[in-house]
């Protein structure tokens, strides 16, 4: 470990104090050249920008027609925009030495970042279209810090491929790089854990990304139809479709409406799945890391140190679990399951065959079975209850919103009506998260399960966990139930087991992390 | 191996209490919320002919729940709470029990604290007291002790740096 590095791991010390940002640190030695960005980025960026106003310019431009103050706002930001990306190029200069990577850029604040190497957890390198076009992607550099939010990446956008590839093996293979600028570019022998199968595309309308998808397209043609003043009852044959649908009787209408989503959702969720995943392949380098690559158009590759892999996820959908169908991740401190193009870092396989997915499991942790296949222990006869309960309150609850705004003429009659259908449904869906509750203690790990729309099988090292939670909610007690939640620096931060027996519940806990608990035993 | 067939599975309560000025403390936070609430019920009632017409009948009824539900959480909650909240730290573990109505216990293993803060609001400041937050590298873990009094919070910053110093490693 070198000196700052040992300073980082001890903030403990100065108490009464948040852990502070990496601070840059102590001159380094004057020999090690910086490097710049890629210029093509002078380019990639504007047009990237230009893009984003499309709509306006379309509108001002073609249709001739004069912006209101809001289209002239926007074109203000995205020109303060590109400025801003031609100055980051200008001022951005990148290094590495033999302690750290260091980036400073900024003209008026003047900002540099240095990320001590031997903290280095991951490196992500994604490509957008628009990267691909010239032969460029963006390298983040992760520290592993959980609660932290962005401020302690360090993004290199852009560089060519060739050095991105270059600074992964370096950033990640620190034995095999004696010294630092001369690391060679060709990778080592690399195992492959998985590959997706292209004909597993099958899986993909059963997952829910495609209502994802549905949405943001929806969103998106809004917003443009929104920025070029179109109507939508001005488009003629599609007008004319709706108005005969809409005068027919009213089940043919509903029919309609769900045939004609279910086709787009399908649609979109397939092209969805095509995109992200059809060369999507996880492999072992021998130094200790998971390489993750996939994306059809925009790629992504993210490299995981393996010593941060503190267990993985097995998600099934409720569709998914008819076909048999699940998706693995990888809970991995450091990377964050959290929206947007962060959520798939940790992703080990897509929708696949469910064997597929603990198959990769497996192979990820070195075990020979997949610990979320161990069978779990299930829950008290009183968690039953307060599963079907809570679904139904919910259900209960939306009816009686949709009475109360029908009542004031805010929705349609019907409504509340249509979403009474609910409660039978809800019943339903309580059962069913009763049954898929569970938990065990397999080996070296701690396996937990709960959901139905999305059912969660989390298999977490015992090692992993950093602290507990019990919870006893009211009603809970008197159901003489608890709820445990193991912490950890890895995914999503926190690991539910719902509603076992309170004696249960300190057991696990207990024999989990043997001599913690022991001493608040009585 | 079965779980359930352990002797002792049950937590014992942590050893000491929080500051009895902690109840003050808890009356006085509460108290804007429900005087916000039944102030604005007050000023509907009175005001005769407002912004919104004439005043409908049942305000007063609303009004008079309010006050009620007011009373008994005032009177309730920081009694119960005081009964509820305690802390221990022992030199592998810190361990608090906390809520009221819902319960929580938190235990977080010494080898894996990363910070402890100190924080005095203005409230707090009132009564003297400190309310000490010890995180670990889990996002979902920190740990929070409401209602020590001021000398107490600094002997247990103090603690704590002592132990925390001796253990090794990164807490992750």
């Amino acid at each position: 470990m070198s000196e700052l590095a040992s300073e980082q791991s001890s903030t403990v010390p100065e108490l009464t104090q948040r852990p502070v940002d990496f601070t840059p640190a102590p001159p380094p030695p004057e020999e090690i050249p910086w490097h710049r960005l890629n210029p093509l980025m002078l380019v990639i960026h504007p047009a990237k920008e230009l893009i984003r106003i499309v709509p306006v310019l379309v509108g001002l431009v073609l249709l001739n027609r004069s912006g209101n103050w809001q289209q002239w706002i926007g074109l203000g930001v995205v020109g303060l925009l590109l400025v801003r990306g031609v100055l980051h190029w200008i001022t951005a200069r990148y290094r590495i030495t033999e302690e750290q990577v260091e980036l400073k850029h900024g003209l008026l604040i003047r900002k540099s970042r240095a990320v001590p190497r031997d903290r280095i957890r991951t490196v992500d390198i994604t490509a957008e279209w628009q990267h691909r076009l010239v032969g460029l992607c963006k390298v983040k550099v992760g520290t592993g810090r959980h609660d932290s939010g962005k401020g302690d990446e360090l993004v290199l956008d852009a560089v060519t491929k060739t050095e991105a590839e270059r600074l992964r093996t370096l950033l990640l293979h620190r034995p095999s790089a004696p010294s630092p600028e001369q690391a060679t570019v060709d990778s080592p022998q690399e195992t492959v854990l998985a590959a997706v199968d292209r004909r597993w595309t099958r899986f993909a309308p059963f997952t829910l990304s495609g209502v994802a998808i549905v949405g943001a397209l929806g969103g998106t043609i809004f917003h443009f139809a929104h920025e070029l003043h179109l109507d939508g009852g001005a488009l003629g044959p599609l007008r004319q479709v709706l108005d005969q649908v809409l005068t027919g009787p009213v089940w043919l209408t509903v029919l309609i409406a769900v045939a004609a989503l279910l086709v787009v959702v399908t649609i979109a969720s397939v092209l969805g799945y095509v995109l992200s995943y059809w060369n999507f392949q996880v492999t072992r380098e021998p130094s200790g890391t998971l390489h993750i690559r996939h994306g059809l158009i925009n790629t992504r590759s993210v490299s995981i140190e393996e010593k941060r892999l503190r267990g993985v996820e097995v998600k099934e959908t409720l569709p998914l679990r008819l076909v048999q169908g699940g998706r693995c991740s990888a809970v991995v401190s450091g990377l964050r399951t959290g929206r947007g193009d962060e959520r798939g870092g940790a992703l080990l396989l897509p929708a696949a065959p469910l064997e597929r997915a603990h198959e990769v499991a497996a192979k990820a942790l070195h075990e020979a079975e997949d610990p979320t296949t161990a069978p779990l222990r299930g829950h008290p006869r009183a968690a039953r209850m307060r599963r079907v309960n809570r679904a139904v309150m919910s259900a209960v609850g939306i009816t009686v919103l949709a009475w109360l705004a029908s009542l004031v003429n805010f929705a349609p009659d019907w409504l509340w009506k249509a979403a009474l259908v609910l409660i039978p449904l809800s019943v339903l869906i309580g059962l069913d998260r009763f049954r898929s509750l569970g938990h065990t203690l397999a080996g070296e790990y701690l396996v937990t399960r709960s959901g139905s729309l999305v059912r969660e099988t989390v298999a977490l090292r015992r090692d992993g966990v950093i602290g507990w939670r019990l919870h006893a909610s009211f009603f809970q007690r008197r159901a003489g139930l608890m709820t445990v939640v193991a912490t950890t620096a890895a995914g999503k931060g926190a690991y539910h087991v719902t509603d076992v027996s309170a004696a249960e519940a300190v057991a696990l806990a207990d024999e989990t992390m043997p001599e913690l608990l022991t001493q608040f035993l009585e | 191996m079965s779980v359930t067939e352990q002797v002792g599975t049950r937590l014992r309560a942590p050893r000491h209490q929080v500051s009895r000025k902690a109840i003050p403390y808890w009356t006085v936070r509460a108290l804007p919320g429900w005087v916000v609430l039944a102030g604005a019920q007050i000023v509907f009632a009175v005001v005769p002919r407002g912004p919104f017409g004439a005043q409908p009948s049942w305000l007063w009824v609303t009004l008079a729940v309010t006050v009620l539900l007011a009373v008994a959480h005032l009177l309730v909650m920081p009694r119960w709470r005081y009964r509820v909240h305690r802390w221990e730290v022992t030199p592998t573990a810190v361990y608090t029990q906390s809520g009221w109505f819902d319960q929580e216990w938190r235990v977080a293993p010494i080898s894996r604290i990363q910070t402890v803060d100190t924080e005095r609001g203005p409230f707090e400041q009132l009564f003297g007291l400190s309310r000490v937050t010890v995180t670990t590298a889990s996002a979902a873990g920190p740990l929070h002790i409401h209602g020590l009094d001021e000398q107490t919070a600094r002997d247990l910053v103090e603690e704590l740096a002592a132990t925390t110093q001796a253990s090794k490693g990164d807490a992750t």
